[in-house]
């Protein structure tokens, strides 16, 4: 687990109730149609082989995913991985899943607590989205984010010096796992 | 609306095999009569005609030597399989269909006129057509003597698959009614280019409109005919081997790629949002101009909630309801037509 320490108090609390919210409230109906469609999603996903993203239901509930996603090249992530965790809600596709990294992550669209401004995650969500462009567009999140609304500050003032940015992105990556 | 007919192809075909070996098995003592009384009857007449086969052999022979005579004899082929057309409507494709979904090649109007060679070119007309007339009756005996099971086969097959071409056409046209209906279609009847030489011909044929794809099949099997006396044995065991499991075929190759596909490019068959199959209504139903396609439960839902077309985020108008409902009584009219024919035939 490659957590920034800082975070590591808030992220199992998050992830918990992530994991047991669904499950109870679930209707058999509608967790029966939301069940074909992220079994679907998960084959959709193995079959895509997709370079750079990757997710898989936990253990023993489809209905949250851990997500990875590679920095793409030529841009100051790159080289880094990041962790993220899926929480589907019980009428998804209708509502978009809750995303939260996993990993630390320093950028100008995700607070400390791993929570992405994206705004298809929120009101722009279509239920044509699935896993694979929830992680595609993060993906691409990563090297081109949205400095006019930053929900980290610091990052956003420091974008524009991207070589100072490589910097803080590898000390903040290495320094869970020194 | 291609992986929907295709669908309805698949399992009309499905349908009429079982329905065919029923039929074969309750028949199977019928032909045993009628096989046996012809023996004897041909039998009786031997006598006479065994000099007249000898010389219509030689006859043969000779036409096989000079090409004008072949053309002639495939002229003769041709024009005997369109007066067979004609009786039966349109039973060339049927015929095929009908070899193919059982898979036994030997029983397959292709594989004996390959195996009689060119002389036998009238054998076959007649096996396949159904009409043992009196006419024939040399050649007749030459096709019995081929093998009596498969003419016998042939031409119970021709019985059933005429029954089963009708249906299907009757489907086709119902169709076109509706995708007239549905003005908004064109689109869908765009040839896929990532495809494969089969599926983008399968898709042609079953997504063109009726009329045309009668013709187009009648046109490729008699050249087929025509070239394959000498020249290229090979197409038509190709053809069969291409049809001969429609259901696995289709499911498997095609559907498998049309999956990885994004739903975005050719008309899904299965709803994007929920993953469940489009049904006939759903895979016609094209609400949003921006050709995003859903069933009609997950479009119900999403006019419940935000009522934006999960394609293209834009407010679904009211027009595409409207044309939703024609649609619907579209249908209903197709189910009509459907049992009323079924109640005419049985």
């Amino acid at each position: 687990m490659a957590t920034v320490n800082g975070y590591q108090g808030n992220t199992p609390v998050a992830t918990s109730t992530g994991t047991k919210q669904p499950a109870p409230t679930a209707k058999t109906v509608d967790s029966q149609s939301v069940l074909k469609r992220l079994q679907s999603e998960l084959m959709a996903l193995m079959m895509s082989g997709d370079s750079g993203i990757s997710a898989f239901p936990e253990e023993d509930n489809i209905f949250c995913w851990k997500g990875t996603i590679t920095g793409s090249k030529d841009t100051v992530f790159e080289g880094t991985e990041y962790r993220l965790s899926l929480a589907f809600p019980n009428d998804y596709p209708f509502k978009p899943p809750k995303v939260k990294f996993e990993t630390g992550c320093f950028h100008p669209n995700v607070d400390v607590y791993g929570n992405i401004c994206l705004d298809i995650l929120q009101d722009k969500w279509s239920s044509a989205y699935d896993v694979r462009t929830i992680l595609l567009s993060i993906q691409s999140l990563l090297g081109e984010p949205n400095i006019s609304s930053p929900l980290n500050t610091q990052a956003a003032q420091l974008w524009s010096n991207q070589e100072e940015y490589r910097k803080m992105v590898e000390k903040l990556y290495k320094a869970p796992n020194a | 609306m291609d992986s929907d007919s295709i669908n309805n192809a698949s399992s009309t075909s499905v349908h009429n095999g079982k329905d065919f070996s029923r039929k074969k098995r309750r028949s199977a003592k019928l032909k045993q009569c009628k096989l046996d009384a012809r023996r004897e009857q041909w039998l009786s007449q031997s006598v006479v005609k065994n000099k007249v086969c000898c010389k219509a052999g030689t006859n043969g022979g000779d036409s096989k030597r000079t090409p004008r005579g072949e053309r002639d004899s495939s002229l003769e082929n041709l024009e005997m399989r369109r007066r067979g057309e004609a009786n039966g409507g349109g039973e060339n494709g049927s015929v095929q269909h009908e070899s193919d979904s059982e898979s036994l090649p030997s029983n397959s109007p292709t594989s004996s006129l390959l195996l009689g060679g060119t002389g036998s070119g009238t054998s076959f007309t007649n096996s396949s057509s159904g009409s043992t007339s009196s006419g024939g009756c040399c050649s007749g005996s030459i096709t019995e003597e081929e093998g009596d099971d498969g003419c016998l086969d042939d031409w119970e097959a021709v019985a059933d698959a005429l029954a089963a071409d009708d249906d299907k056409q009757e489907m086709e046209r119902n169709e076109n009614y509706r995708e007239n209906l549905c003005s908004g279609s064109t689109p869908e009847h765009e040839p896929n280019p990532q495809l494969g030489l089969n599926g983008a011909r399968s898709d042609l044929r079953n997504s063109k409109p009726e009329c045309q794809r009668t013709v187009q099949m009648a046109t490729g099997t008699s050249r087929a005919w025509r070239v394959d006396d000498a020249f290229r044995p090979q197409t038509l065991p190709n053809l069969s081997k291409q049809r001969s499991f429609p259901a696995t075929d289709r499911h498997f190759g095609q559907g498998g790629v049309s999956w990885v596909r994004s739903s975005a490019f050719s008309p899904p068959s299965s709803c994007p949002i929920c993953c469940e199959d489009l049904d006939f209504t759903d895979s016609s139903f094209l609400p949003c101009l921006c050709g995003f396609r859903l069933c009609l439960f997950c479009h119900k839902r999403i006019l419940e909630d935000d009522g934006r077309c999960p394609g293209c985020r834009k407010a679904y108008e009211h027009d595409p309801m409207e044309a939703e409902a024609s649609i619907q009584g579209g249908s209903m009219t197709f189910r009509l037509a459907r049992s009323c024919s079924m109640i005419a035939r049985s």
